[in-house]
């Protein structure tokens, strides 16, 4: 649409380097790998994050549950899989909310607030949930997409990763494999 | 032994493809017709030779030749018949090779087209099509050729993919190729305009209707891949953003932008290097979605093995392509300074521009979207993913920019509006949407998307109602005959309006059904057990049984449901999990009701092994249908506007350059200046 002349160089430079721009890119990415996803953290300390709680206005910190087992779902209202999980989850915290040692914490990533509590109130809820406003902590968390779950160990280690629904088989493990171990550690 | 005939003929269409590169080019040079005619021939036999080869690749299939790697990889002994064939296109090789058999077809059937018409460019024509053809035989010969061997032969193959076993795939990827391919042509004779120096407006009228058939190809890909992702994938949706289907969306927004716009370069001679960029961008992202899905750069349910040395033949292929044509456009635009200026903002010309450019906005949101996840990291950034609310926080406002111009656009005056053209036009369609806005509130609907896309859509459909009406009555009186008739009479006079214009009735429709099986779709997920049941609006899903299901190649744990509505009892549903045989791959199968043009959909995601229960997902998906019937009309609007009669004054009035005799492109300009004068 440049046709009345004038910036004609200005947009012949801008169209190439855009061409070339993208041809780089995709050089690299064919050396890259897609499906790759950085195996972040685990064996790290848990990134530290603040944030809003979903309900009430306090704030709440990674660092008030040094000592339990935290359990770190990120989820979507938008997020078909998450939905398939959500009765998963709450199993999850019926059969461990009660130990003193365990938490289990909900983030709700690239979300509306009022979508997500449309969403609790629909598939029920009984464990507490963070809004991840900014993608923050996705983003120090390495999220790569909703379902994924952390479980971090009582002295702030991940010690475990989850990518995808936590349903049947995988649940079953989850609990078997990853929890009961984790909270038999120091008690 | 027929294997290799078809290998050979392939290998022929190579040599004969680079052939048809160089002797065009040469008979230019030289001014010596029968290089061109040379040409010519290697079009047509190109097309035989690579018909043999897929018909040798479809023999294999048939016969069940496992020696055949290719058919090994992508077919087994129990598959049905129907997937056999299908197969070829189930993979990576057999897919560029349907690719190629498809550009051939196109390229010999513009030969025979315009060879008379259009002596000077077609030479280049057959030069650039060929030049497509060889970089993509190179590809299927050296780096993933479909009619290699394996020995010793396996007893069996390794089975399509199941997600591929559904009738949608015989006809979606050809259809999408179809139309990726199409984009092939008018990009052509733009370079062979570029190239030839001929620049006018000829090119355009020449490239019309093939831009309309790939973009009517493409419609129907994307909502053949939409309706199976819908049932096939079980997550209730028909659009998920997916880098496939993007990869599809792009050129298929800008060849929608591309057929707007080059009515502005055939009735007022502007937007000349624009439409040139426009199309070589929409075949420029054809070949980029190849590059995408084919070399594995991106991860998406679609993609197939990746492998490095393949992609950056791709790329270098890609790369070449780009240079060229943006090149040579770059190189030729100085020669292309439009002597027409925009008039006025208020103007069909600047509605026209603003249409583009968010085509173009809408475009970009889903490039950069789907290239995110590869640019974080190429800078080494931490990956992120790009969910649905990106898209959708972008695309609302554009797609509801769009919907507003489809009732501004056909109606207002080329050049400068006046006062009365948008007294006579606007002001009713206004007034309706805005009551229409109040209605919808007052009737219960009250999210904002919602609202605002229902008050557009309102304010564009009385318009074009509006216009429909005082068109017929015009031409009912003029010919004195009754309305229906003329309005029959008013489309024989502008066939190509009105069939763009059904193009739009048939958006407006399906944006209908977007906004209500999106916004109001109702969902439970539940675990059941037999005896219970789930309920949804007015509908009650019991679950009676679980139970063991065989197929040929499949065997399923199934669930015999029954649908109440307001305890009636209307239907049985019977959703599975499945389990492919040979590959042990599992899908679920969805259950379908279709009830008030909405769907019950249902699926079991989960099924206990001792089928004592299962997790069923119950959604009510409202007026989903209208998302079909609405691509379905905006096809049919473009078939009309393929096979509309040719009318004798269309010609007469293009050749004249002066800007007002532009003005009948449309008889509605020249009828509403005929009703600006006080009625009798």
């Amino acid at each position: 649409m440049n046709e009345n002349s004038g910036g004609l160089r200005v947009w012949h430079i801008v169209l190439l380097s855009v061409i070339l721009g993208l041809l780089i890119l995709f050089y690299k990415g064919l050396y890259g790998n897609p499906s790759f996803i950085p195996p972040v953290l685990v064996g790290t300390p848990a990134p530290r994050f603040e944030a809003p709680d979903l309900y009430k206005k306090e704030r709440v910190t990674l660092d008030q549950f040094r000592g339990k087992v935290v359990v770190l779902n990120f989820w979507s209202s938008w997020c078909q899989e998450c939905k398939l999980e959500h009765e998963s989850l709450q199993s999850l915290n019926r059969q461990y909310g009660q130990n003193a040692q365990f938490v289990l914490l909900g983030v709700d990533y690239q979300d509306k607030e009022d979508l997500a509590k449309d969403y609790l109130q629909q598939y029920g809820n009984n464990f507490q949930h963070i809004i991840d406003t900014q993608g923050r902590i996705s983003i120090d968390y390495g999220v790569y997409g909703v379902p994924e779950t952390f479980v971090i160990d009582q002295s702030g280690i991940i010690r475990h990763k989850e990518i995808g629904p936590l349903v049947g088989e995988t649940y079953i493990k989850f609990t078997r494999e990853v929890i009961e171990p984790l909270l038999k550690e120091k008690s | 032994m027929i294997i290799e005939i078809g290998h050979l003929a392939v290998i022929a269409a190579l040599v004969l493809a680079i052939l048809g590169i160089i002797a065009p080019l040469v008979g230019i040079r030289k001014e010596k017709g029968v290089w061109i005619e040379i040409g010519r021939q290697a079009v047509t036999v190109n097309f035989v030779l690579l018909s043999i080869g897929m018909a040798a690749m479809i023999y294999s299939y048939i016969t069940q030749d496992y020696s055949v790697k290719y058919v090994w990889a992508t077919s087994n002994s129990k598959l049905p018949f129907f997937y056999k064939v299908a197969g070829l296109w189930g993979g990576h090789e057999g897919s560029l090779l349907l690719w190629s058999w498809i550009l051939s077809f196109y390229c010999m059937a513009a030969v025979w087209i315009h060879w008379k018409t259009q002596p000077v460019v077609i030479p280049y024509l057959i030069a650039m099509e060929s030049l497509i053809l060889s970089g993509f035989l190179l590809l299927i010969l050296f780096l993933s050729n479909p009619f290699e061997r394996i020995f010793p032969a396996p007893s069996d193959g390794r089975d399509l993919n199941p997600l591929l076993q559904d009738p949608a795939m015989v006809g979606h990827p050809p259809m999408l190729y179809l139309g990726y391919v199409g984009l092939s042509i008018p990009f052509c004779f733009a370079m062979a305009a570029l190239f030839s120096g001929r620049l006018g407006e000829e090119w355009i009228k020449v490239t019309q209707r093939w831009t309309l058939l790939a973009w009517m190809a493409l419609t129907t890909g994307i909502l053949m891949g939409g309706y199976w992702a819908y049932y096939e994938l079980g997550w209730g949706g028909y659009w998920g953003w997916d880098p496939v289907e993007n990869a599809a969306f792009m050129p298929w927004l800008i060849a929608t932008a591309f057929l707007h716009s080059v009515m502005v370069q055939e009735t007022r001679k502007m937007f000349k290097v624009w439409n040139l960029f426009l199309i070589i961008l929409a075949f420029s992202l054809s070949l980029i979605g190849t590059f995408l899905v084919r070399s594995g750069v991106l991860s998406s349910v679609h993609s197939f093995a990746a492998d490095p040395g393949r992609g950056v033949f791709i790329l270098g292929f890609l790369s070449s392509m780009l240079l060229l044509s943006f090149g040579t456009l770059i190189f030729r635009s100085a020669k292309l300074k439009s002597l027409v200026l925009m008039d006025s903002m208020v103007s069909r010309e600047s509605v026209f521009l603003f249409n583009n450019l968010f085509f173009l906005v809408a475009m970009i949101t889903v490039f950069i979207g789907t290239l995110y996840p590869l640019l974080t990291e190429a800078l080494k950034l931490k990956k992120v993913s790009v969910g649905p609310p990106y898209y959708n926080a972008v695309f609302m406002p554009v797609a509801l920019g769009l919907i507003f111009l489809m009732g501004v656009g056909p109606y207002i005056s080329w050049r400068k509006v006046t006062r009365d053209n948008l007294r006579s036009h606007f002001v009713i369609p206004l007034l309706i949407a805005g009551s229409g806005l109040v209605l919808s509130y007052i009737g219960g609907i009250h999210d904002l998307y919602a609202l605002s896309g229902l008050t557009v859509v309102i304010f564009a459909l009385t318009s074009i109602l509006l216009d429909f009406s005082k068109v017929s009555r015009f031409w009912a009186r003029q010919r004195k005959i009754n309305p229906f008739q003329g309005f029959y009479a008013a489309f024989r006079q502008n066939p190509r309006r009105y069939a763009g214009i059904l193009t739009h009735i048939g958006v407006l429709v399906m944006v209908v059904g977007i906004i209500f099986s999106t916004i109001y779709q109702t969902e439970k997920v539940v675990v059941l057990k037999p005896g219970e049941s789930v309920t949804l609006n007015a509908f009650r899903i019991e679950l009676i049984r679980l139970y063991e299901a065989v197929g040929p190649n499949w065997v399923a744990q199934e669930g015999a449901f029954n649908l109440y509505e307001n305890n009636i009892l209307i239907s049985e549903m019977r959703p599975q999990k499945r389990i492919y045989t040979v590959t042990q791959t599992p899908t679920t199968e969805t259950a379908l009701h279709q009830i008030y043009m909405g769907h019950v959909f249902l699926t079991i995601p989960e099924v206990a092994p001792d089928g004592s229960w299962a997790r069923v997902r119950a959604l009510y998906n409202p007026l989903v249908l209208w998302v079909w019937y609405g691509g379905g009309i905006m096809v049919l609007g473009g078939l009309l506007n393929i096979f509309r009669p040719r009318r004798k004054e269309v010609y007469s009035f293009h050749s004249s350059s002066s800007p007002s005799a532009a003005e009948p492109i449309s008889p509605l300009p020249q009828l509403s200046s005929k009703r600006v004068s006080p009625e009798p």
